[in-house]
């Protein structure tokens, strides 16, 4: 998913002749890696500048992208490759930081929370050093604000706040030009990330209001509520851009559907994958074969490749028995239980033996 | 082969299977890094190699440069290729060292590879008739093969094989016995051939065409270097592999013995196999990395998809499980073993009724 396109087909072909690979130029990547990781070709390298602590479980880090990055717009997300005891991980992050300092200083910064028990958030905060290189993706992502810029109204919760974060500095930076609102739920203040950046931004631009939100409180959690949103000027004028966890979401959809706001009018992005119920072994589930274009249901215990070839596939495969890895294939979502060891993958992107793998929910492949 | 009931055979898949799961659990930094580091040496090998070749004009530059070219090659089949595609670092999911989108620096494509070797030779390891390493349908190497005047030659026939080792590699999928014996048709093997060619041809390209006419006043010199380099790796990868399965004590299997009475053989039995059919040879340890520890051909082929550096450290462990249900675990001296796979290819030439003449340690076949 890093890997860079390369369109010079010519080299392209000399390249898989002298060196057996399309990425022909990665092959020095071991070489070059020693001399300096920013040489790395086979993915775009970003180097960590500084490392801002916002809050107990939160920080920002500073990166330098090399320079054949292409930059993004506010509201973007990148994918994060790094290597964990030997095993590479990617994962989504919204960029935090304004275009205006990719612009001018070449920089962009990820704003991550620790995940409870998540194993890149964590490693990240505790073991990424200012110095480290990571792999960083070209920018993705439809959360932008349209131009010409209307009136916005902006509903975060926790972490959420990232991809609103660099759409407000970035605004900021060109001059506010319609009326935003941002109403942003946090646990506490402590829990607020850039709490004093963005009252900062309001009381220097007119067009700004922010209004931060503890839902923890009082003895009874303070939610998002109707009486918030009759707070806004204007409210049927407004595009909203929603960003937060699941449970504020489809609140918060709720609330606008009946105050007549129009399903088209609202953008939204999520941050975080929905969680699996590990504890439970509830195995089978719905997959998905991308490039086959075909979704079955499946139950039970019976292994990817079974249901597969039920389905009238024929994948690659060979001893059925976990052995030849004839059927490697990549998962592109969902989680798998490996039959033979009864561990499960992770949720993301990684490659599994289809003849050992049991679906446990939605599972989307590569095949 | 060791006769077993199916208990004792439940108890040496459990056995092994601790091996095994021990490993696994273990896997990690260590690990990445060993595989990360013998890239680097190959990259550094092939690089030094190819940038002095056209200095060979200087007869101690050609020997160091023709050498250097053939341990890379040699590395990069051994230690890197055929393990890579043995799925054994799909778990850093690392795509340039993926089971499925490796492609490496011989003759033979690597989807060829996975087929006949991963599937056919480790699913069907020394069963006579169905696993077409045993010999490479060009020797015969025991007596459950009847004897053909033809055979009487085959020494040389080992020698040419062994010369142009990576050509009969890549030609093995051809299956030319069956289509001599018109069981299949030339037609059903055009898909192989076109992939064939394409493969081979970039090689024979690279090697025999492109470096050469880069340096185009030294061109002879560079050929030359660039045949000798993989005249080196021909002749020591079809030793090493030589070792594995054609020793005195590698015992053979029919297909009754695996699936008699209609049934699909266990595990166990699987294990009990690998561990009869396959020979280890000792030495230091650059022997075993550049033989792509396949000196431990008998944890490679227990454990096929374990790291191969892992198979000195757990070897210990591996005769230990054999000691214990009484199964030979075969090794020697790395001259002892080939010794006896030279003699086994010789008394075999013979007529079943002159070998018998021969001293039981001549014939090199177990009793």
């Amino acid at each position: 998913m890093l890997a860079r396109q390369n369109h010079t087909s010519p080299l392209q072909w000399l390249g898989r002749q002298l060196f057996n690979r399309d990425d022909a130029v990665a092959f020095f990547d071991p070489l070059l890696e020693r001399i300096n990781p920013m040489w790395v070709q086979e993915y775009t390298p970003a180097r960590v500048q500084r490392i801002i602590r916002d809050t107990a479980d939160t920080q920002t880090f500073v990166l330098k992208p090399a320079r054949r990055w292409q930059g993004f717009a506010a509201g973007q997300h990148v994918n994060i490759c790094v290597e964990i005891d030997g095993v590479r991980h990617q994962r989504t992050f919204s960029l935090s930081s304004s275009t205006t300092l990719w612009h001018e200083q070449g920089l962009v910064t990820l704003t991550i929370k620790r995940l409870p028990g998540g194993r890149v958030t964590n490693w990240l905060q505790d073991q990424l050093n200012t110095g480290a290189v990571v792999g960083i993706s070209e920018a993705f992502g439809d959360f932008l604000i349209p131009e010409p810029v209307p009136p916005i109204l902006f509903i975060a919760g926790g972490s959420g706040i990232t991809p609103i974060l660099s759409q407000l500095k970035t605004m900021a930076a060109q001059g506010f030009r319609a009326p935003m609102t941002l109403l942003y739920f946090v646990q506490d203040h402590s829990h607020a990330i850039a709490r004093e950046h963005l009252m900062d931004l309001a009381a220097r631009h007119d067009l700004l209001t922010v209004k931060i939100v503890t839902t923890q409180g009082s003895s009874e959690p303070r939610y998002l509520t109707d009486a918030d949103l009759s707070t806004i000027t204007d409210l049927s004028s407004r595009e909203i851009f929603l960003c937060g966890p699941q449970g504020l979401m489809a609140l918060a959809g709720e609330l606008l559907d009946a105050r007549g706001v129009s399903r088209d009018k609202i953008h939204s992005t999520y941050f975080s994958a929905p969680q699996t119920d590990l504890s439970s072994q509830n195995l089978g589930g719905k997959v998905r074969f991308a490039r086959s274009n075909l979704e079955v249901d499946s139950t039970g215990d019976a292994p990817l490749l079974e249901i597969a070839e039920a389905a009238g596939l024929t994948p690659q495969h060979g001893c059925r028995m976990g052995i030849c890895h004839q059927c490697s294939c990549r998962k592109t979502s969902g989680t798998v239980v490996n039959r033979l060891t009864g561990q499960a993958s992770g949720p993301g992107e990684d490659t599994i033996q289809l003849c050992i793998s049991v679906p446990q929910g939605p599972v989307s492949l590569n095949i | 082969m060791k006769q077993m009931t199916e208990a004792q055979l439940t108890e040496l898949e459990q056995d092994l299977n601790a091996i095994r799961n021990d490993v696994l659990a273990d896997l990690g930094e260590r690990d990445a890094r060993y595989i990360h580091r013998v890239v680097r040496l190959h990259r550094t090998l092939e690089v030094g190699g190819r940038v002095l070749m056209p200095f060979g004009f200087i007869p101690p530059v050609f020997v160091a440069a023709t050498v250097a070219l053939g341990l890379s090659k040699i590395i990069e089949n051994m230690e890197i290729g055929h393990n890579v595609m043995h799925g054994q670092y799909d778990w850093m999911n690392d795509p340039s060292l993926h089971s499925q989108t490796y492609e490496w620096d011989t003759a033979c494509s690597s989807e060829s590879w996975r087929r006949t070797h991963n599937y056919e030779h480790h699913t069907y390891t020394n069963i006579i008739g169905k696993d077409r390493d045993y010999g490479y349908a060009v020797l015969r190497l025991s007596d459950d093969d009847p004897w053909r005047p033809r055979h009487s030659l085959q020494f040389i026939n080992y020698v040419l094989l062994s010369t142009f080792f990576q050509w009969g590699v890549g030609l093995h999928e051809l299956e030319t016995e069956r289509l001599h014996r018109r069981e299949i048709s030339l037609k059903s093997k055009l898909p192989f051939l076109k992939e064939f060619f394409r493969k081979g041809g970039r090689q024979a390209f690279k090697d025999y065409v492109f470096f050469p006419l880069l340096t185009f006043p030294v061109a002879p010199i560079v050929l030359a270097g660039n045949i000798g380099a993989n005249l080196i790796r021909n002749l020591w990868s079809s030793t090493v592999i030589f070792c594995g399965h054609f020793t005195q004590d590698a015992e053979t299997f029919t297909e009754e013995e695996c699936w008699g009475d209609g049934k699909s053989e266990s595990k166990g039995h699987w294990y009990l196999r690998q561990l009869s059919g396959s020979s280890n040879f000792t030495g230091s340890r650059w022997v075993h990395l550049l033989s792509g520890h396949l000196s431990f051909q008998v944890e490679h082929h227990v454990f096929p998809d374990l790291p191969a550096h892992r198979y000195p450290e757990i070897s210990e462990r591996v005769k230990a499980v054999c000691d214990k249900h009484g199964i030979h675990y075969n090794t020697g001296s790395f001259a002892r073993q080939y010794g006896t796979v030279l003699k086994r290819i010789a008394a075999f030439s013979l007529p079943d009724r002159l070998r018998a003449r021969l001293p039981a340690s001549e014939v090199g076949q177990a009793t």
